[in-house]
């Protein structure tokens, strides 16, 4: 894994492997995407093994708090080309290897 | 539809499996003879399906014998069913053979069923019964005798349901018809009948037309569990659809590519970011300069790019203007008058250039400075004096006579634009006093958009309109500042502070009478309604005010509770007074009471008068002789005096604009050139060239020939006012004007 090469030549302070949750994109406004950063963090935190049930949660719980239909997507490598409701879109990195895509498109 | 087929009718039909011959082909065939059927035969080749079974010749003679029954072969005979109350199994009665396809129950009554022979029984009109039941009978046979060629089943007028039988059809339909049409309208009954019906529909129409007039009573047989009378019958509105459809949300399309080493990436990239940002916040005033500075350098180029291009463009349009309005130019440069050699005390004014502007252009002019430095460059302001008739905004245009299509500088304000001044030291300082007592001071080098100073709240400005603004001479410590008058009668000082308008009442001018009785009992001391305002050119301290009371008042900013002076000026108000330019103890007042008259300082009579027979809106000093002063009338001419040349009369008087339509308000003297430019109420401001009769200098006597002009035009007053001073003084007490309108 990159990280993991990246380690041993990064200086000692690099090697430490940055966990925070990290907004690559997003449109929602400052309210949704807290919320969804939120979510999306305690899903993942809860299902760490299991990426399905942590989408499924992150999807659910969306749906119900901001409406139909969300989609999620959680994992470690994959490529993506969606369209969505504008302002509605959040494309976060957390865990130092994990992606999530939350958008919504009914 | 029921299966009715007697076992006579029943038909062997010989299947033939040659050909697409029916059996009427057959017959056809066996009646011409063989041979021509052979034949015939011959010429078509048959086509035979690829499966088709081979059958020897015996078999395909092999008649087969097919039967139609009346008996439904499929339908189960013998069943049974489990009877739990018997105990035992039970036959089930036999399915019939009739299945229904459609079903219609009418809501007419046969005229022969019981219930409507009831029904007429019921009205008690027994006669029309009769005679409807003998028409019915013998139409019946009628029918019949008709019908008879075709099966005798189908004549059964008897059966009275609605049967939908092929022949059963003509018959049934006459008779069930008319019953129900009648029920809902004879005539309409009668229309659809005589195109259905046929023979027997006719005759039948002819009895039923017939039969109620013996009655003299309509009759109407009505089923009276679901007839509805026509006249109840609401309109059924019929059903439609509407649609609308919404504009579907906005959608994007967003992607990307996870990788492990895109998300390491990104977070590397975060946490240096971060780390910068920390390290900014250690020093953060060091980098906001920084940025700043870089922000200001940017925005520093290319405003001075704009400027630059502003300017190209500047000098092309006046290139363009100069081209356009070249004979203009010629004249204003070259054209003297010629004619003037000839004529002794007469001159003429050469009309140049007209400025004006778009947007004000139904408003009036109410007042024009010429700039001090920049002398081709003018400020008009535009509003209105009319009470009645004020506009939603006021405007003051800056022209320049190098380009007299567009105005250089145009300041839009909220309120009417009553007067404005130019700072004589700092030009590019504009003064200005709005209709609605509100004072803004303007930094032409930084823009038009914005005031760097407007006066604030209802304490911090006038209570009526500002009618003259004037700077006045820097206070000691160098502040700028200016004086304005307005109609609530207070003389205010303003001085720009750092970042506002400092306010000082100078003098509230109230009336030299006694307090007036308010009808509540206070006591209100009447005040003057100030009108103009001019200072003294030498003593700064010293200002004379103008009144709509027609009085002028000779104020000092020191005192602010005493006039040094009052002159019972005019008879209406004062409109503006001008000092002259060489002799400071000279000037001279206008008004609307159609009189231009000069004073002398701490002189209560007027050294001249002059009626101008209308209103005079304004009157200035030349700037290049003592004795040339020029005034503005309302009815649109301009009026120039040389009291040197004539004491009694104006050496010109030119109307300048059409008399009906546009009244002159406003005039100045350019300081440095040969012309004069005056302003109308309708926004256009006029330039005019003085003629060489209208400029005459004074030529210096022959043994003095190195004295200056400027003595020399004071000696040349001097000598005018002693003239003036030496006469009786009662002359001009009787006001005696002296009348110069034609």
């Amino acid at each position: 894994m990159a990280e993991e090469g990246g380690k041993p030549e990064g200086e000692g302070d690099k090697k430490v492997v940055h966990v925070y949750p990290l907004v690559k994109h997003s449109d929602m406004v400052e309210e949704m995407r807290t919320e969804a950063i939120e979510l999306s963090i305690t899903a993942c935190e809860k299902y760490a093994q299991n990426y399905e049930l942590a989408a499924r949660t992150i999807k659910e719980t969306m749906d119900k708090k901001f409406g139909t239909y969300w989609h999620v997507v959680v994992g470690e490598g994959f490529g993506f080309e969606v369209s969505y409701e504008t302002k509605n879109i959040l494309y976060l990195f957390f865990g130092g290897n994990l992606a999530i895509v939350v958008w919504k498109c009914s | 539809m029921p299966m009715k087929m007697s076992p006579d009718r029943t038909k062997r039909n010989t299947m033939q499996f040659q050909g697409k011959q029916n059996s009427q082909g057959k017959i056809n065939a066996s009646d011409y003879g063989t041979d021509d059927f052979e034949s015939w035969m011959k010429s078509r080749a048959l086509l035979k399906p690829d499966d088709q079974l081979e059958l020897t010749e015996a078999e395909l003679n092999e008649e087969i014998s097919k039967v139609l029954t009346i008996q439904n072969t499929n339908v189960v005979k013998n069943l049974v069913i489990y009877s739990f109350t018997e105990g035992g199994y039970v036959p089930v009665p036999p399915v019939g053979n009739t299945v229904t396809l459609f079903n219609f129950e009418g809501t007419a009554l046969h005229l022969e069923s019981e219930e409507a022979q009831n029904q007429i029984l019921e009205q008690g009109d027994e006669s029309y019964l009769m005679e409807e039941t003998t028409k019915s009978k013998a139409r019946a046979s009628i029918a019949k005798s008709g019908d008879e060629d075709d099966d005798d089943e189908e004549a059964q007028p008897e059966a009275g349901e609605a049967e939908p039988e092929e022949e059963g059809e003509v018959e049934v339909e006459p008779e069930a018809e008319p019953e129900e049409e009648e029920g809902v309208g004879e005539d309409a009954g009668e229309g659809g009948e005589g195109t259905e019906a046929g023979e027997a529909g006719e005759e039948e129409d002819e009895g039923r037309v017939a039969a109620p007039q013996p009655g003299g009573k309509k009759r109407k047989l009505i089923n009276q569990f679901n007839y509805c009378e026509r006249a109840a019958l609401t309109y059924n509105n019929p059903s439609r659809s509407v649609e609308t459809q919404t504009i579907p949300p906005p959608r994007s399309t967003y992607g990307g590519n996870v990788l492990q080493w895109v998300i390491y990436d990104s977070y590397a990239e975060d946490y240096a970011q971060q780390q910068k940002e920390k390290e900014k916040e250690k020093k953060p005033g060091a980098y906001k300069k920084e940025e700043s500075k870089k922000k200001s350098d940017k925005n520093q180029a290319t405003e001075e790019l704009n400027k630059r291009y502003l300017q190209c463009w500047q000098i092309l349009e006046r290139m363009i203007n100069q081209n356009i309005y070249d004979d203009i130019a010629q004249d204003y440069r070259y054209w003297e008058d010629p004619s003037d050699e000839f004529r002794e005390e007469e001159g003429t004014l050469l009309p140049l250039w007209k400025f004006s502007y778009e947007k004000t252009k139904k408003m009036t002019v109410t007042d024009i400075c010429f700039n001090t430095l920049y002398y081709d460059l003018f400020a008009v302001c535009f509003g209105s004096f009319d009470f009645m008739k004020q506009f939603a905004e006021g405007a003051v245009c800056l022209f320049t006579i190098k380009n007299p299509s567009f105005p250089d500088y145009r300041i839009t304000c909220e309120s009417g634009v009553m007067c404005c001044d130019i700072h004589p030291k700092y030009p590019f300082l504009l003064a200005i006093g709005l209709y609605d007592g509100n004072v803004a001071v303007y930094n032409l080098q930084i823009g038009c958009k914005d005031p760097i100073y407007m006066s604030q709240g209802v304490n911090g400005k006038h209570a009526e309109f500002v009618s003259e603004i004037k700077w006045g001479p820097d206070l000691q410590d160098g502040e700028i500042n200016f004086y304005s008058i307005s109609g609530d009668g207070k003389v205010f000082n303003w001085v720009l502070m750092q970042n506002k308008l400092s306010i000082t009442t100078i003098i509230t001018l109230f009336l030299e009478q006694d307090m007036i009785r308010g009808p509540d009992g206070t006591e209100i001391k009447l005040k003057g309604c100030g009108s103009c305002m001019t200072f003294h050119p030498t003593n700064r301290e010293i200002f004379l005010v103008g009144t709509e009371e027609g009085f002028i008042y000779k104020c000092s900013t020191a005192y602010s509770s005493k006039y040094l002076m009052t002159y019972p000026a005019h008879y209406l108000s004062v409109y503006r007074i001008d000092f002259n330019k060489f002799n400071s103890n000279i000037f001279a007042s206008c008004s609307g009471d159609w009189r231009v008259k000069v004073w002398e300082d701490m002189r209560s009579d007027p050294l001249f008068i002059f009626d101008l027979g209308s209103r005079v809106g304004d009157v200035k000093w030349a700037p290049y002789s003592s004795t040339v002063l020029a005034a503005v009338t309302s009815d649109g001419k301009v009026f120039v005096f040389d009291l040197n040349v004539n004491k009694y009369k104006a050496i010109c008087v030119q109307a300048v604009v059409s008399r009906r339509k546009n009244q002159l308000t406003r005039l100045a003297f350019n300081d440095k050139l040969p012309f004069i430019i005056v302003g109308d109420d309708k926004g256009t401001t006029t330039s005019l060239k003085l003629s060489p009769n209208l400029r005459l200098r004074v030529k210096p006597p022959k043994k003095q020939q190195n004295i200056d002009q400027n003595v020399l035009q004071v000696q040349k007053l001097e000598k005018l006012l002693s003239l003036v001073r030496e006469l009786p003084e009662g002359k001009n007490d009787n006001d005696t004007a002296t009348t110069v309108g034609s």
